[in-house]
């Protein structure tokens, strides 16, 4: 297995000419295949979506093969971190499937365990080396959101259970994003556990990151940003504002309906203990408190459901920051570029004052020169000639970093422009399947309260 | 117009000691009597006002009682605009059209009470009057007082906290209407209490202040009599089957008071609901106008929260004005019920003791004197009459219960079946494709 460093220029490469494995459709969180264990239990883990595939680079670097990736299983390991004190934390199996084009058949080709924190190296990586990419985000590090009954226990198994999930659809994402997909380092992430991280570490990404002060700065103090760029960010704004508020109210609504189903199972011993004093009544009276009780039972299922609809809205909470990193991105490759332009600008004025001699603009040498006297045409010349250089090396970084810009803003809007199809896919996906939740939940009140109407007709 | 006592008829109690017709009733009270001393099968199986699946087992005339009050009042049960044997009923009572009095001195409602009936204790065939509430109260009061040995329905509370419940609310007066609708009409349906002289004058008196103040004289009377019923004596034991009764009554009323809190826990829970409702539907309004092509999904979504919203509010309007009141009726109800029960062992009691006292007295002994008999009259009596009211508000209560829930599993029905609609109605414009590009 070869181990080409990635380098920048395969960030350039466009979009490949076909869709690879399959359309944004496909972009689905996925159930992949069903193991044994904690699987099983699971409801409403999106079983109604389309088995998601995605593609890899092949062994040899040529062509691309169509891949199953499941996040099978999660597992509570204990082991002693850097600073060497015991912790536990919770390991996750992935597991990958080369699928045979003719007969469909997928054959396990690797698997291994990974940690959430090495997800968040991967992810870490990815935004570094494609930062014109909306970076599909990783499901959420703490429990949020919660209504009352759910757990904020990061060991809690359905929080674990949720985030198996998650992590999954991360990879899935990742895996079917056209450009994505063919990183090595991911590619490695998903078949070679020993030694990854070093890996990882060795490209020494980090130092290639963007300190948060010159984004920040960049942000504040950018001329000409392309409009589309600022207005994408004021949109990731609203929208992070809008999902966050429609989660906290969603997980109270949730708090209330299930005071209000748990309350009527209170009638099922009541009922029954009236039942025992009456003769004609007793039996319609009985069976009507059975049915008041399974009333009250049901909401367990339906809430849970419900969470996954929730966990779809926070994938696109937390992609909206992944769409400002693009942005920021701009800003601060805007910002160089002005910069750079106003860099070149003031050192030509420089040159054309020395040439001809007038003073126009402020120099360290113009008030030395005044100070301790005129400096000799050998002087002048060296200087002339220095700047001269320095104004053509200018000229070609800012002729680049045009380039680079442009380049930049065409690729980070394409990218924009696929994740804008996928989120209005996903989340009309999402909705419909919410509206499918309440249906059977209205299905189920109706059927309920019609067998509690026929015991009561019997009273 | 006889003004003496009834003659050769099953005595009920206090009908012999109120010998006095009223000045209004048509005919004397000799004809007024309908309940037998043995309720016959078919006051068992007669309907319930309300109920219009039962069917009466043989067209109405119960066999063996010719009187033909009887046979009518026991088909007295029918409603209004149930017209299955027109001839056979009546009397007819309603209360509608609640008005709203400013007096410089109080404000109150009246209403209107309808009375139809071909009974000759009626002069006219037809009757209209306006009464409020404290009329509903009186006329309870008369009742109880000439009437110790029935069961008298409840009237709905007589006082509504001021600054909670807003008394000439249009759900508040709706609510009491339907409740005095009810009372009237178990009374018609009642066969001994429909014929009360105190009953009949509030049907049709146009000033029954007048007959109010008049009837405080009347009280000094009959009060003597009443208060010798109600001396202070000591019942050793209640008889198997009254005592059962009182069992019943007593785990009756707490199962109802515990369905009472559980329904307004019930409707406390879904108001919080609904609160959090009306934040949640908006929201999704909110985001739908930051959107292009999710614009309309969403404010779909946002408008089908708003209906279910709405669809919540009716259900739990009609919780707390047609089912909450009923079930606080019933437990008036069987409070008061438990209080003739106490009445009844007092006739016992004294009874019991009078024996005694003739026991210990050797000389009468071979003939019981005539004040012990009227006591056991009296205490037979009353219990018959108890029982059979007993059996009559048993298969009312059933029938009335049966209604109710019904009726709350039906608005239940209602309120899914709404949002039902809701949802399914938009699944089609979340599944719209955009027009391709």
């Amino acid at each position: 297995m070869e181990q080409a460093p990635p380098d920048l220029e395969r960030q350039w490469q466009p979009a490949p000419l076909e869709p690879l494995g399959h359309t944004d459709a496909g972009l689905q969180a996925a159930v992949g295949e069903e193991a044994e264990g904690s699987r099983d239990e699971v409801p409403g883990d999106g079983t109604e979506h389309a088995l998601g595939l995605g593609v890899l680079m092949t062994e040899n670097n040529f062509g691309l093969k169509k891949i199953e990736i499941s996040v099978s299983e999660a597992e509570k390991r204990t082991g002693r971190n850097a600073m060497n004190m015991q912790e536990t934390y919770t390991a996750y199996l992935i597991e990958t499937r080369s699928v045979e084009h003719t007969d469909g058949q997928s054959v396990l080709t690797d698997s291994l365990w990974r940690r959430y924190s090495e997800f968040e190296l991967l992810r870490n990586y990815l935004l570094v080396y494609y930062p014109h990419i909306v970076v599909p985000p990783l499901p959420e590090k703490r429990a949020e959101f919660v209504w009352h009954k759910l757990s904020a226990d990061n060991m809690d198994p359905d929080f674990v259970e949720r985030r198996r999930i998650g992590l999954e659809n991360f990879l899935l994402r990742v895996a079917s994003h056209p450009i994505l997909c063919r990183d090595k380092i991911f590619y490695l992430f998903l078949t070679q556990e020993g030694n990854w991280k070093e890996t990882v570490n060795e490209t020494g990404f980090q130092l290639k990151a963007d300190s948060r002060l010159k984004a920040l700065n960049a942000t504040f103090r950018v001329k000409n940003p392309d409009k589309r760029f600022t207005e994408l960010k004021h949109y990731s704004d609203e929208l992070q504002s809008v999902i966050s508020h429609l989660l906290r109210v969603r997980a109270r609504v949730a708090d209330r309906l299930y005071g209000v189903y748990k309350v009527h199972g209170n009638y099922g011993r009541v009922f029954s203990e009236w039942s025992a004093i009456e003769k004609e009544m007793g039996d319609g009276l009985q069976s009507a408190g059975h049915h008041m009780d399974v009333y009250a039972s049901s909401i367990d299922d339906i809430l849970e459901d419900e969470e996954h609809y929730a966990d779809q809205l926070k994938e696109y909470l937390f992609y909206a920051e992944a769409l400002r990193a693009v942005c920021r991105k701009h800003e601060l490759m805007q910002y160089d570029l002005e910069m750079a332009a106003q860099d070149l600008a003031s050192k030509k004025q420089q040159c054309e004052e020395l040439a001809t001699g007038t003073v126009r603009t402020f120099s360290l040498k113009g008030m030395t020169t005044k100070l301790f006297g005129q400096e000799t045409p050998e002087q002048r010349e060296a200087r002339i000639k220095v700047l001269e250089e320095q104004i053509n090396e200018g000229e070609q970084q800012l002729k680049s970093k045009n380039l680079e810009g442009r380049e930049f803003v065409k690729n980070a809007w394409a990218d924009i422009e696929r994740f804008k199809e996928q989120k209005n896919h996903d989340l009309k996906e999402a909705l419909i399947s919410y509206a499918v939740m309440q249906i059977s939940m209205c299905k189920k009140g109706i059927q309920v309260w019609t067998n509690a109407k026929e015991c009561f007709s019997k009273m | 117009m006889s003004g003496g006592p009834p003659k050769g008829l099953p005595s009920t109690g206090p009908h012999s000691l109120l010998d006095m017709p009223h000045p209004l009733a048509g005919s004397s009270s000799e004809e007024a009597v309908g309940g037998d001393s043995t309720p016959s099968p078919d006051l068992l199986m007669a309907r319930s006002f309300g109920d219009k699946d039962l069917i009466l087992p043989n067209g109405g005339t119960p066999a063996g009682t010719s009187s033909p009050a009887s046979s009518s009042s026991l088909l007295n049960r029918l409603q209004l605009d149930d017209d299955i044997d027109g001839e056979t009923r009546d009397l007819f009572v309603t209360v509608d059209d609640p008005k709203k009095h400013v007096c410089t001195m109080e404000t109150y409602i009246t209403y209107r009470i309808t009375t139809k009936s071909t009974r000759v204790e009626f002069d006219l065939p037809e009757y209209s009057v306006r009464r409020r509430y404290q009329d509903f109260d009186w006329l309870r009061n008369k009742l109880e007082e000439s009437q110790p040995t029935h069961l008298i329905p409840p009237l709905p509370e007589k006082f509504v906290v001021k600054g909670v419940v807003d008394r000439f609310s249009e759900e508040f007066v709706e609510t009491r209407r339907k409740a005095l609708d009810k009372f009237l009409k178990r009374i018609t349906d009642h066969p001994v209490l429909s014929f009360n002289e105190h009953f009949n004058v509030f049907l049709t008196a146009k000033d029954l202040n007048a007959y109010k103040r008049q009837g405080m004289a009347l009280l000094s009377r009959v009060g003597e009599s009443v208060k010798h019923v109600t001396g202070g004596y000591k019942l050793r034991s209640r008889p198997l089957e009254f005592a059962a009764i009182g069992d019943y009554l007593d785990t009756f009323a707490l199962k109802l008071g515990t369905i009472d809190r559980i329904a307004q826990r019930i409707i406390k829970e879904e108001i919080e609901y609904l609160v959090e409702l009306r934040e949640y539907g908006p929201v999704y309004s909110t985001w739908s106008a930051l959107e292009g092509e999710l614009a309309e999904p969403l404010e779909g979504v946002s408008a089908c929260i708003g209906n279910c919203s709405t669809a919540l509010e009716e259900l739990t309007d009609d919780m707390t004005e047609d089912f909450l009141p009923v079930l606080r009726e019933y437990i008036l109800y069987s409070d008061s019920m438990k209080s003739v029960l106490k009445k009844r062992d007092q006739v016992q009691a004294e009874y019991e003791a009078k024996l005694e006292a003739v026991a210990l007295r050797k000389e009468d002994r071979p003939k019981v004197p005539a004040d012990v008999e009227k006591c056991q009259d009296r205490m037979e009596c009353f219990n018959a009459d108890l029982k059979a009211d007993m059996e009559r508000w048993q298969s009312n209560k059933r029938q009335d219960f049966r209604q109710l829930l019904m009726g709350m599993a039906d608005k239940n029905i209602q309120y899914y079946e709404k949002c039902l609609m809701a949802w399914e109605s938009i699944i089609p414009l979340l599944q719209e494709k955009p027009e391709a590009k």
